[in-house]
């Protein structure tokens, strides 16, 4: 019985992942540029929200600086493939190491401590980070930002077309949904879930709560720093003002509005949340004045959102499926 | 040597001391019971030797190294597991996943190998999964394998808690009021079980109200009385002492026995 469900499961994902890889191979006409553009935003910013449902739905914290992660992956695959001119593997190196020791010093001190200090902690972390990135001109290019980014390539393979680009944002994006699924379904995964059912019954299993809350922490700014390196390389210019506290708050919205215990709710509400600002790549018919009059009210939505998620459904998108489904089982 | 050695143990609450220097050893292969009256600080010292909480001075060396300042989940992967007065269980899991968990203490809960799905995480997983049904056997839950913790009925929750702290690999097992609100079948049940795992090669303490179960099981009991030690022996000395009498049979506590 369950077998046959993981099989179901493992094809029915087959069948999504095949759709994705060949969008591009429909995506024609005059606004192909732009459509697989924003495709890609889309693919950075589930990335993003990835590691934070690891994070919020599954290890219970609050990260409010995830665009400093996701700036400092930027800046550093910048700084390596421009400036230095080396690989682009090197750049992508340089954003993993540089977010996992910023993720790891962040969160040691401020996980050890009860309550919502990780929050507050990572709050100050962007701002400082936004500063630094405006301060630090001989590296970032102060509030200019730096361009000419040159393109993504691996040896001999350069992603320096739409297509391309589109195929390694989703592609990564495939790599790390396959290693987060791997660590939700594994131990780790099930040492966060003992967390949720009680926390002395945890310690009492001899497991390090801090321990796990610092690595997922870790990871989920891994994971922003990927996406900052991608996004490098596919837009070819970062500013920090694409860093700021405001990006925090939709990606943090995006993995509320998601739901808890879930990483496929999450990754819908970034696919979602990310084109509302880009509706006229889906819905070629939408007027200019419409696009103007929806991107100029973008933050009033994603706060409206997180207030009626945490009023009318506080398990997210997940959270309500699983409520239906259980009360449907139930039923029978 | 004595595999527990507890010295000197103080722990206040503002003015109240629960605890006031109690001293005493856990042999190898013991099973020791800490009774005493309510309020008698039980509870309390059971919390500084697992280092849930913090005592104000003293000793515990446990095979010879100092327990006290270590992390609760550290004293659990140096060989000393425990229960809880309310249970502690994973409500959302399985008796099987309860279990499982345990076993975390030994084999840990890394991330590498479980992301990339490493043919070591796998094996791990067998292992952990055929331990946990081999220790649900040894408490005599097989049958509740796959039932959520949530809809186990209260006797049983004691003993799959029980099952859980020794999944860690304990050398030593404290259990606290493991007979608490169980009826008397279920009662010489848990005594079996405590046999069992002494047979096992674990050392036990039992914090516990049930005289009976006491008295039958233990080798040793230490008797507190409002934070203080006022007998350490065999049952049957511990029964005829007089402090102890004193301590139940006297004017507050007339109604304990």
């Amino acid at each position: 019985m369950s077998l046959l469900r993981e099989h179901w499961r493992k094809l029915a994902l087959l069948i999504v992942g095949a759709g994705v890889a060949v969008v591009p191979l429909f995506v024609t006409g005059t606004d192909a540029r732009y459509v697989l553009k924003v495709l890609s935003f889309v693919g950075i910013n589930a990335l993003i929200v990835l590691g934070l449902a690891l994070l919020f739905g599954y290890a219970g914290q609050v990260s409010m600086g995830h665009a400093a992660f996701f700036g400092l992956g930027a800046y550093a695959s910048a700084w390596v493939t421009k400036s230095l001119g080396l690989p682009w593997l090197v750049g992508l190196a340089a954003a993993v190491l540089l977010t996992a020791a910023a993720g790891i010093l962040l969160a040691l001190p401020s996980l050890r401590l009860k309550g919502h200090y990780l929050a507050m902690a990572t709050l100050a972390f962007g701002e400082i980070m936004r500063i630094a990135f405006v301060e630090a001109k001989g590296v970032t290019g102060g509030p200019d930002g730096l361009s000419g980014i040159p393109y993504a390539s691996i040896g001999p393979l350069s992603f320096d077309t739409p297509q391309m680009n589109y195929w390694l944002v989703w592609g990564v994006l495939v790599l790390a949904i396959w290693l987060a699924a791997n660590i939700v379904n594994g131990r780790p995964g099930r040492s966060m879930r003992a967390l949720h059912g009680s926390e002395l019954g945890t310690m009492a299993s001899g497991i390090n709560i801090t321990g796990i809350k610092v690595r997922v922490f870790t990871l989920s700014a891994v994971f922003a720093g990927v996406a900052g390196a991608l996004y490098a390389s596919v837009v070819g210019f970062v500013s920090p003002s694409t860093f700021s506290l405001h990006l925090s708050v939709i990606l943090v919205a995006m993995a509320v509005l998601g739901g808890t215990r879930s990483l496929a709710g999450p990754l819908l509400a970034a696919v979602v949340l990310t084109l509302i600002p880009y509706a006229d790549a889906i819905l070629p018919g939408l007027s200019r004045e419409v696009m103007t009059v929806i991107q100029e009210w973008e933050a009033d939505v994603y706060g409206l959102v997180i207030i009626i998620v945490i009023l009318f459904m506080p398990g997210g998108i997940a959270g309500a499926l699983r409520g239906v489904f259980v009360r449907g089982g139930e039923a029978k | 040597m004595s595999l527990l050695q507890v010295r000197e143990v103080t722990r206040s609450f503002g003015g109240l001391i629960a605890v006031d220097r109690v001293s005493f050893d856990v042999h190898d292969g013991q099973i020791k019971a800490i009774i005493g009256p309510n309020g008698a600080g039980k509870s309390t010292l059971f919390n500084l030797l697992t280092c849930f909480d913090r005592p104000d001075s003293g000793s515990v060396l446990f095979e010879g190294r100092e327990l006290f300042g270590e992390r609760p989940d550290r004293v659990v992967r140096m060989g000393v597991a425990r229960s809880f007065q309310n249970t502690q269980l994973f409500e959302e899991m399985t008796a099987h996943e309860n279990v499982i968990l345990g076993t975390h203490a030994r084999s840990g809960s890394s991330f590498t190998p479980a992301a990339l799905r490493l043919p070591s995480a796998r094996k791990r997983d067998d292992l952990a999964s055929q331990e946990a049904d081999r220790l649900l056997r040894l408490v005599g839950l097989e049958s509740w394998r796959g039932s959520l913790a949530a809809d186990m009925p209260h006797g049983l929750r004691r003993l799959l808690e029980i099952a859980r702290a020794l999944a860690t690999s304990p050398r030593l097992v404290l259990l606290d009021e493991p007979a608490a609100g169980l009826n008397t079948q279920e009662t010489t049940a848990l005594g079996e079980v405590l046999y069992r795992i002494r047979d096992h090669g674990a050392t036990l303490v039992i914090v516990e109200h049930d005289m009976g179960l006491v008295m039958e099981v233990s080798d040793e009991i230490v008797v507190l009385d409002r934070g203080c030690k006022i007998a350490e022996g065999p049952p049957r000395l511990i029964q005829k002492d007089p402090a102890v009498i004193r301590a139940y049979l006297g004017e507050e506590d007339a109604d304990e026995l």
